[in-house]
């Protein structure tokens, strides 16, 4: 009992913040966390596939970038669609490109899978770039943004930073709950088998190619929402979207944050985009600092930045300066 | 009636013939041992009835179906279980987890996206009770690599049966096991195991006679005897071939 009320009641402090946030902070910090918002949806998404089964989506901007496409080309083309629905839609297609690439790819396994997901993300960028009457090529594409109509609540602005980021933050979170609810779930359990020993898994009945290729359909779905709400929120899109910057970067979210626990994205996407941001305003080099950042994680700090702020070492602490002598329960 | 037959099964690598023309009928209810020396083909019949390997030539029919070249998945699902002769389980996940992934799997929840897994009250208390009958109550929420050998043996075990087969394959579950080890996984086989269909491959022959109802002795690929453990221990042709010179050693 005593741990379900510790974690809801740091949950309900969360939301308190988060709910609370753009009227305590500046406009340029609720941008912040927008952004923090959907690249953390991202990096949980690209986490749910190696985290999870094991399968490192080196292309993981390729449903990035899919949604985020569908979603201006939505809005530009069947300007009556609501927005909610549009973004939806945004999502669909990513899981549907993870569909198709999934297909080849997940009967491989390790570094063959993880080079040929990298093939399909260049792919799909050549595309965005070639086909310039659809997607503008490098030029890129902006969109308008249509006001968000919630029956029965009115209408609201996406003029207004507030706005987008209430939008941002509740997709977000309904996205993060139904992920983390999956996990638990006798296909997460499956997915777990199966990263654990794929061999043994098929032989107590598991089907591991369709277990692995419905994952990989789940985490482009939340990755093509993470795209389409990006485009939503910068109002523009260009080749950036879909190409193997913005996958490095989702991978080095997860890493950073931690890819064995299921909240590290979120942490690792908060701290790379705050500290991306300070440092790039110190020096030019910023990627030079965050290159030595990861190596540094990597090699000292298998378990990414959450491992220093787990529950059981604040509690601990607590104890610690309290004067408690730590009993086992 | 038989539960499983072999036809005419040929299994070559590259030009080597492994297996050669085996028939074999393993009928319900029985313990059927599958013995011969080393590279005699034993583990590679495994692979081929379990779905590893396709046969080159040759049918197996399970349960009245023919399931030859059918993916491990599907065999699985059809009611045939195998353990490992070099310990197969999920390392990192607990006794518990490990056991409950064949549960799962036995009530075709595998792909359920709706219900949480711990709310499932059935499997967990399923999951426990083949724990229990396993022996690994105290351990059931260590990790299987942790455990010590023989309780990696027993799980290995106990994952083929929690699938709850009709058939089960058991690839030398005493390998690498002391006397007294030995003593205690036949004991566990024959408490968790009873009244099911047995295939196993066994070097050690005092299991071997003491388990089985009926033996197969495979040399070279080929069916050399099959019979009662009686008939086996008079066969001319298995002393010459095997017994006699192993007996000494």
């Amino acid at each position: 009992m005593k741990p379900l009320l510790t974690k809801g009641a740091v949950a309900l402090v969360l939301l308190a913040l988060i709910a609370l946030a753009p009227r305590c902070v500046p406009v340029t910090h609720v941008n912040m966390l927008s952004e923090i918002a959907f690249f953390s949806l991202f990096a949980l998404s690209f986490n749910m596939l190696f985290g999870y089964c094991g399968l490192l989506s080196f292309g993981h901007s390729a449903y990035f970038g899919i949604g985020a496409y569908t979603l201006v080309l939505i809005l530009k083309h069947f300007t009556g669609m609501p927005l909610l629905l549009a973004l939806f839609v945004g999502g669909i297609a990513g899981g549907l490109g993870g569909l198709l690439v999934g297909f080849f790819c997940v009967r491989l396994k390790g570094g063959y899978f993880a080079l040929l997901t990298m093939a399909f993300n260049q792919f799909f960028f050549a595309i965005a770039l070639k086909w310039r009457s659809l997607t503008g090529g490098d030029d890129g594409m902006s969109l308008s943004r249509p006001d968000l109509h919630l029956p029965g609540l009115g209408v609201f602005s996406m003029g207004r930073p507030a706005n987008v980021y209430y939008l941002i933050v509740a997709i977000v979170l309904l996205c993060v709950f139904l992920q983390w609810r999956l996990i638990k779930t006798p296909y997460g359990n499956a997915v777990r088998a199966v990263k654990e020993n794929d061999e043994r898994a098929g032989f107590v009945g598991y089907n591991v190619y369709l277990t692995r290729l419905s994952l990989y359909a789940f985490s482009a779905f939340f990755a093509g929402i993470a795209g389409s709400l990006f485009a939503l929120f910068e109002g523009f899109i260009a080749t950036s979207v879909i190409d193997a910057q913005m996958s490095m970067q989702v991978t080095f979210m997860a890493f950073i944050g931690g890819v064995n626990s299921f909240f590290g994205p979120i942490l690792g996407a908060g701290v790379y985009l705050y500290f991306t941001d300070w440092v790039s305003r110190v020096t030019d080099r910023w990627e030079f600092v965050l290159g030595v950042l990861f190596i540094l994680l990597v090699m000292y700090a298998h378990t990414g930045l959450i491992g220093f702020v787990s529950l059981d070492k604040i509690k601990y602490f607590l104890r610690i300066k309290a004067g408690i002598k730590g009993t086992d329960k | 009636m038989s539960i499983l037959e072999l036809k005419g099964i040929y299994k070559a690598f590259k030009g080597l013939q492994v297996l050669v023309n085996v028939n074999l009928a393993v009928e319900e209810g029985e313990c059927h041992a599958i013995i011969g020396p080393n590279g005699a083909g034993k583990s590679t019949l495994f692979n081929v009835i379990s779905g590893k390997y396709k046969p080159s030539h040759g049918r197996v029919i399970f349960d009245g179906q023919d399931i030859t070249g059918l993916a491990p998945y599907k065999i699985s699902r059809k009611g045939l279980a195998r353990s490992f002769q070099i310990t197969n389980v999920f390392p990192r996940l607990t006794v518990r987890r490990n056991i409950r992934n064949a549960i799962l799997s036995k009530r075709r929840i595998r792909f359920n996206q709706f219900v949480l897994v711990d709310r499932l009250t059935d499997v967990s208390r399923e999951t426990d009770r083949l724990i229990d009958m396993l022996g690994l109550t105290a351990v059931r929420d260590v990790p299987a690599s942790e455990l010590s050998y023989g309780q990696q043996r027993a799980l290995e075990i106990g994952i083929a049966l929690g699938t709850d087969p009709k058939l089960i394959l058991l690839d030398e579950p005493t390998a690498g096991m002391t006397r007294e080890q030995t003593k205690e996984a036949v004991a566990l086989i024959k408490r968790v195991a009873q009244g099911k269909t047995i295939m196993v491959v066994e070097h050690d022959m005092d299991v071997v006679f003491t388990m089985a109802d009926r033996i197969t002795v495979l040399s070279y690929g080929e069916l050399l005897a099959s019979g009662t453990p009686e008939e086996i221990r008079r066969h001319e042709g298995v002393k010459k071939a095997y017994l006699g010179k192993k007996r000494n050693a």
